[in-house]
């Protein structure tokens, strides 16, 4: 019984440990920020810096996330993005309910990289005369006060949109700066020849 | 206990699943999106002698009636993307498009297939809700239930096929050929209307759309639709218009609206249209305008109260005409028809008015 009582409050200890491994965070500036650290043995600040300006040149479209600012003496990347805020509607499919514009700053060391995703804001949806969904223009508002405009619902939506988004980024990210980029081209001319003929 | 113990255990770890299944996914094209509205309203004209105001919908006096439901699809994968949008009712059928050849409806809205051509550079053909004018036929779209004149008068739809190159999120400019009459699925003949419109932003949150569409069988409608949120509660709209009838008719229509609306809690938000209109002399005599060379002017109070998706939309308006109703007697091919308004006891009147509340639910 007592082991039956103790698998059950790990089981759920572990559960609720794996659901608050990645939150978002507020900085010194009360702002919501997704930071991470991480470390890369063997790859140098150049190399890592490379990949970091890759991934924000290459990685989305222009619309989705680009490149700000270079900083090469700094080892320090700006860019800004826009994470699109589903709901979900009683077809089981989903819509979308307006955008999050966000700002990442990627910074390079030897060996170790560190990036974080901050000023939020969120822009609502308005659905125009052609079915399309376009920002509802001047109705823009910070995520730390956007509890403020939208219903209880929108607003936990957003918040885990943000998260779901950003470790999407950070994934994506890591990738690049592991050099396992999938948009590197498949070149013909490179690819390994074999015989069949002998073997 | 044991029992109780892992059903509340396997319950817990099923409750998680279920949890961890309902995270948002995102792929790297949108997904098909299902969208659209219903709406329904009940309305009564204060002469009690049937619907007065020429409002394109919300026509059924003393009725509890229904609007359309209108469903939409549409999906983009990569560059390519459509939108397909059907409506039921008759907000969304004899109202607002036209039957087919057979005299059955359609049902499309929008039918129309794009492709960005670059980043900035997107061509797009099909069925189309018009691009000229401020209020729309999809209640969603609207903040007052009833519709201007300049709505009522102006394009429905322009099929056609259009460019459109975004400068910046602040300058954008379309310009398309349409076909030679609006509101048909098809044209009689050519495609031969021009479109344009060029989009700016002069400042956050303020929008300015200069519009023409010019014809030889469908006229010119010269056409400015701005709207400025001005602070985070009050946002004032305007739409200008002017339409000239093709060939040697000199008739045509030119009008006015304004749009302040006011946020006054999270949920509530009260609006006003005031539009003055005028139907040009040598026009011809229509239902849904003023007479030749006659104007009216109608002023909207409307609020919209918010409940999660569905929108309250109480709404009282008054119009006042420079001239009274009359009857243009039926003539052969025609029926008599009513022009303008008249009062509660059946005489010619230069008002009216109405008060109606209708419930549309968006998703």
């Amino acid at each position: 019984m007592k082991t039956l009582l103790s698998a059950f409050f790990v089981l759920l200890f572990s559960v609720s440990a794996f659901a608050q491994k990645d939150s978002l965070a507020l900085d010194e500036y009360n702002k919501y920020i997704y930071y991470k650290t991480a470390e890369q043995p063997g790859a140098v600040a150049d190399t890592l810096y490379y990949r970091a300006l890759s991934f924000l040149t290459k990685a989305y479209t222009k619309k989705e996330l680009k490149l700000v600012k270079a900083d090469k003496g700094g080892n320090a990347l700006n860019g800004s993005g826009v994470i699109v805020i589903n709901k979900k509607n009683f077809f089981g499919g989903s819509s979308e309910g307006g955008e999050l514009a966000y700002s990442i700053k990627i910074e390079v060391k030897d060996n170790k990289y560190r990036y974080w995703l901050t000023d939020f804001v969120y822009q609502p949806y308005q659905r125009n005369r052609y079915g399309n969904s376009e920002i509802m223009h001047g109705k823009d508002v910070a995520l730390e006060k956007a509890s403020e405009k939208l219903s209880k619902a929108d607003f936990n939506a957003c918040i885990n949109q943000v998260l779901v988004s950003s470790k999407q980024v950070g994934d994506k990210l890591k990738a690049y700066m592991l050099k396992a980029s999938t948009v590197e081209h498949h070149d013909v001319k490179k690819v390994k020849r074999v015989s069949t003929k002998e073997w | 206990m044991k029992k109780v113990f892992l059903l509340f255990s396997f319950l817990s770890i099923a409750a998680f699943t279920v949890k961890a299944q309902d995270t948002v996914k995102t792929t790297p094209d949108a997904p098909l999106v299902i969208y659209g509205s219903v709406d329904t309203y009940y309305k009564y004209d204060f002469s009690d002698k049937g619907s007065q105001i020429p409002t394109s919908f919300a026509s059924d006096h003393n009725s509890v009636s229904i609007g359309m439901i209108d469903l939409g699809l549409k999906k983009k994968v990569g560059k390519a993307a459509f939108v397909g949008e059907l409506s039921f009712g008759p907000r969304g059928q004899a109202q607002s498009i036209p039957n087919g050849p057979g005299g059955d409806s359609f049902h499309i809205q929008n039918l129309y297939v794009s492709y960005d051509l670059t980043d900035k550079l997107n061509l797009t053909g099909g069925y189309m809700a018009t691009f000229v004018g401020y209020e729309v036929i999809a209640p969603t779209g609207n903040f007052n239930y009833s519709t201007s004149y300049l709505f009522t008068n102006g394009p429905f739809q322009n099929p056609g096929v259009k460019l459109t190159y975004a400068f910046s999120d602040k300058v954008s400019l379309m310009a398309g050929v349409f076909n030679d009459v609006w509101n048909y699925y098809s044209s009689v003949k050519k495609v031969n209307t021009f479109g344009s419109q060029l989009f700016v932003s002069p400042a956050k949150g303020w929008t300015a759309y200069l519009n023409v569409a010019t014809g030889k069988q469908s006229g010119t409608e010269f056409d400015l639709t701005t709207a400025y949120q001005l602070t985070d509660a009050f946002k004032l709209g305007l739409n200008a218009a002017t339409y000239s009838a093709p060939g040697d008719n000199t008739g045509g229509f030119s009008g006015v609206a304004l749009y302040p609306q006011i946020a006054v809690a999270k949920t509530v938000t009260l609006g006003l249209r005031g539009e003055y209109f005028k139907t040009k002399a040598n026009s011809s005599e229509v239902t849904y305008a003023p007479a030749p060379g006659a104007s009216v002017t109608a002023v909207t109070f409307t609020a919209n109260i918010k409940a999660g998706p569905l929108t309250f939309i109480p709404e009282v308006r008054f119009d006042h005409g420079s001239k009274a109703g009359y009857i243009v007697p039926a003539t052969t091919g025609t029926s008599a028809y009513q022009v303008g308004f008249y009062n509660h006891d059946g005489n010619p009147s230069k008002s009216a008015a109405q008060v109606l509340v209708a419930a549309v639910y968006a998703f």
